[in-house]
This record gives structure tokens, sequence and C-alpha cells, in this order.
């Protein structure tokens, strides 16, 4: 006997609105599906009717928590397009600011991991240690989410010799916390034993489903945007690719604390060999007809603009693919044969962005094989024909 | 491997398919394949060159025609197969045979440019709403937002 169980776009153990439809025989999910579109605002539609300039800005609001992966992707195709190259200090602090943005987006998956695997210790302690990660990103941009620091042709702050010796003691808190999370998630017994063997991926899958970042890494799959195609200065960066062989939530912890200490590594070796200049050049407002596409390494995986410039200064098209869209197939392979008490579990361990990238899951009656989930006007229809029976109070007062 | 070795091996594997390869720029390639034998050469370029890592799908409408690019990434760069279908009989066959991964982005094409892919295992909706009017496809350039006049609810008129 089966049934279809509809999960969301409004549900408690869901951050942001996504449609899940499962279909359960028992309490096991044999099948997933997914409806995207609660959150979708056309911002490729209206890119086309802004400014490169503005468009830094629209760029920033896709999304809440890696807001810097997508003006960077962006920009970076921009400044391609118009010719500009960015002064190597501007660089630096870009990417400087890339890094610690994944520190706290890593930081904060961290306590979400916890949250759903019921340890709300875990979840505090990282909350309050993001905090000194969001502290540093106030100091250098003035914003705690929307940071505003790039601009065509480089950043719009610099730093000074201050905050440049406050972040590398801030960064010393970071290590000995980090290291205490490694130990505590690969000890734990409790802990370990509420991720391991969920959420299964194999590495099949997980190259046959396109899956990007920390998801597809966790399965074995060695992608990261910062070595395979290396953009701005990561070239000459030294850190590695941290990879898990699990193929569960486990591994997609462990794989996230291993890059926080590779993070702290890239941004330790930015801000020593931080070289003096300018932060930015100017940039011409009109682009050349042309294309480019510009990938990014986001904390939740490979970020994707693709730019087509038609000689004006907007641009023709923008297209903007998130991570986490790219990993909504290899999710709901990862869905079939698990357990329901498990759905919050494995949906958040992609670290899921709906603004980012827009989509749902249902549950479904496998008895009679029809969807239990009706359409909101449908409701509403119902809801108006409800109405209608009960008898009319015309005028009445609300009792305040 | 640099980008002119891919490029000399790719021009060996797909022969007269590859209608024309261009780098532009160092670690991007495009590739133009004409729309009926797309999914036999990316079919070879999986088997034989191991493209394998589908980024997105980007439409883009160009007047008279919708041009589709297909973004590869593999290990140094990332390659971009363009191919081209008329507006007026926008059909593409779906690679999902062969990417399995290519679903979610075929159906957002189906949504946003009206595009009909043939042969799709899964083409519902889905980012646009199940009440969204029929014919309209928000990504082409003729369709243009028109903001619905504002009713406050319980006011007058």
């Amino acid at each position: 006997m089966k049934f279809q169980i509809p999960i969301g776009p409004q549900h408690p153990a869901l951050k942001e609105p996504i449609s899940l439809r499962m279909t359960v025989e028992g309490e096991v999910i044999r099948d997933a599906d997914l409806r995207l579109g609660y959150n979708h605002r056309g911002i490729e539609k209206l890119a086309e009717e802004r400014t490169y300039l503005q468009n830094i800005y629209l760029t920033e609001r896709i999304c809440g928590i890696c807001s810097h992966s997508h003006t960077t992707c962006f920009v970076q195709g921009v400044e391609a397009l118009l010719e500009v190259v960015a002064p190597r200090r501007g660089q630096f602090l870009r990417y400087l600011v890339a890094e610690l943005e994944r520190v706290h987006s890593h930081l904060l998956w961290l306590g979400v991991a916890g949250h759903e695997a019921g340890f709300d210790s875990f979840f505090m302690y990282t909350w309050r240690d993001r905090e000194v990660v969001m502290d540093i990103l106030e100091m250098i941009s003035g914003n705690r989410v929307h940071y505003a620091i790039n601009t065509l042709g480089g950043v719009r702050r610099d730093i000074d010799e201050a905050l440049r010796t406050k972040i590398l003691d801030s960064l010393g808190i970071l290590r000995a916390r980090t290291d205490y999370y490694f130990k505590l998630g690969a000890n734990e017994p409790s802990f370990v034993g509420r991720l391991a063997g969920v959420g299964r991926l194999s590495k099949e899958d997980a190259l046959a489903l396109c899956a990007v970042g920390p998801t597809a890494r966790a399965s074995g799959v060695a992608h990261d945007v910062r070595r395979d195609d290396p953009y701005g200065i990561y070239g000459e960066i030294p850190f590695e690719v941290c990879t898990a062989d699990s193929c569960d939530v486990l591994g997609r912890t462990v794989v996230r604390i291993k890059e926080l200490g590779q993070s702290y590594n890239i941004i330790e070796y930015l801000l020593r060999n931080l070289p003096d200049g300018p932060v930015a050049v100017k940039a011409p407002r009109r682009a050349k007809p042309g294309e480019v596409v510009s990938r990014y390494e986001a904390p939740r995986g490979e970020n994707i603009h693709y730019i087509k410039a038609n000689g004006s200064d907007k641009p023709e098209r923008l297209k903007v693919r998130a991570p986490t869209l790219a990993n909504y197939a290899a999710t709901l392979a990862m869905l079939k044969n698990g357990f329901i008490a498990d759905i919050p579990l494995i949906f958040a361990a992609i670290d899921p962005c709906i603004c980012c990238a827009e989509r749902t899951v249902e549950l479904i009656d496998g008895r009679s094989g029809r969807p239990s989930q009706v359409r909101w006007s449908e409701l509403r229809r119902m809801a108006a024909r409800r109405a209608g029976r009960v008898s009319k109070k015309r005028n009445m007062e609300w009792p305040l | 491997m640099n980008d002119l070795e891919r490029i000399e091996r790719i021009k060996a594997v797909l022969g007269e398919r590859a209608a024309e390869i261009t780098n532009p720029s160092p670690q991007r390639i495009f590739l133009t394949v004409p729309a009926r034998t797309l999914v036999p050469a990316l079919e070879q370029l999986k088997t034989e060159l191991g493209y394998r890592h589908l980024s997105t799908i980007s439409g883009v409408d160009l007047g008279d025609v919708f041009e589709i690019l297909y973004h590869f990434g593999y290990d140094g760069g990332n390659l971009n197969i363009r191919t081209q279908i008329p507006k007026a009989d926008p059909r593409l066959p779906s690679i999902c045979a062969v990417i399995p991964g290519a679903v979610l982005y075929e159906r957002e094409l189906q949504d946003m440019f009206g595009i009909i892919v043939e042969a799709i295992p899964d083409g519902r909706r889905l980012v646009l709403p199940d009440d969204w009017p029929d014919g309209n496809y928000p990504l082409r350039k003729d369709w243009k937002h028109v903001r619905a006049a504002e009713k406050i609810p319980g006011g007058k008129s």
C-alpha cells in the first residue's frame, strides 16, 4: 500500500518554500517528486532591463547566504566582456570575502545539520562561532549579509593593517573551534549514528545526475571549480580539494568541516601575501557584443552565469544556474528507499537554497494512485464553496 | 591537455558533425552542432571523451531562432555546445537518455521559452505556476510583463 505525502511549500521542517511529494510504503519512501516556482522572481528577465552596474546589486539579491558568489560570478564575466582586469589587491580582497563567505555558510550549515539530527548544542556552538566571521565581514564591508563589495573593475572597500591583523587573530579562534567540531562530528556516537548511512548517493549516480559541490565530493567525485577551472587568483593559491567516499550525510558533514580548514589556509595566504596598490580601476559602461561563461565555486557547489552582450550597457541575456538546482536530481535519488524521518536531514544535507534555485517535493497515495495534493486555485474554490454554505453574518463585529 | 589538443580530439571524434568550433578565451571552447545530430554527438563526447558533467542549459532568444547552449564542465575548463532551432517550430531533442541530470534544465527551457523538448521523460511544469496562462513564455524577447492593477481586498470599487 502506497501513499503520497506532500511536504511543503510551507512546512515546519523546511526553511524556504519548496514542494516535495513522496510516495511512501509504510515508513519507506519509494518515489520522490519535486515542484519549484514558489520563490521564482523572474530575475533573469529583470536583468535584461538593468545596466551591468545595476545588475551587480540585483544578482547580490539572488541569495541571502551566498550573495557574494553570485556577484563575483557575474562581475568576473562582465569584466571579461568589458576587457577590464581588476588590480591584484582588488582581486585578493574579492576572494578574501569569498572565502569568508564560505566559512560563514559552512558554519551555518553545520548548525542546521546538528539541529536536524537533534543535536541542538552543536547548532548553538556553531552559530555562536559563526558570529566571529560575520563580524569580520561586517568590518570589511559594513554589511553582514549583502556585502556589496564587488564593483566592475575591482572592489569598493580597502582594508587597513589593523583589520588585517584582527582577521589573522580571529582565524586562530576559528581553527581551534573547527578542530573541536571535527572531533565531535567524527566521534560523538549519537551524532555519527544519526548521520551515517543516511541519504546514500553512489559515485555513479552523483556523476550521472551532475551533482556539484560538497554533495558530489562526499560521493568521491573530486570536482571543484577552483581547481578544475581556476578563476581569478585561484591558480596561484595552494589548497586541497576535500572529498569523502562514504556517500552519505556523514560524508557531507566531514567534507564541509575539512573545507573550513582549507578556507582558513586560503584566507591566511591571501592576507599574508596581500599586495599593495589600488583596489579598483574605472570600467567602461558599454560592452562590445560577445558572450562569456563564468563559473565559480560557491559554498554549495558550482555556480555558473552565462552572459551575452549586445553592445549596449545592458546584457542581452543573463542565465544563472545556482548550485542547489544542480543538486535536486541527486536529492531525489538520495530520498528513494530512505525513511520519512530522514527527509529533513537528507534535504538539509545538500544545503538547499531555494531563493537561488527555486524548487519542491510531494508525497502520493499509492493505493488509489491519486495525488493527495490539490492546487491552490482548487483549494480556494473549495473554501469559497464552503463559505457560501455557512449562514451569512453581515457587518458582524469582531470580539476584540 | 590544453585547449588546442582538446579541440583536435573533439574534431577527430565528431567529424563533420562539428559544424564550427572556436576558442574565444582560455579554458572556454564553443562548439556548434546541428539540432538533429545533437544526441548522437553528445553520446560520442560522453563515451569517447568523457564530457559528462552538464552544468546547465541556457536558452537565448535571437529573434527568428532560439539558441540553446549546453555548458559542460571538465577538468581544466568549460565546453559549450551550441545549437539553433527555428522559433516557428521550436522542437529540440531531449538529451536525458545520455545525461540523466539534464531533466530539470529541459523542463525549465519548456516553461520559460515554450520550446518543445521531444521525448523528455518528465515534461510537467517546473517553475511557472499551475494556473499560468498558456502561450506565455517569459524569457522570449516579445513577452513583456504587465503588472496587474492593484486590488485592495475589502476596498471599494
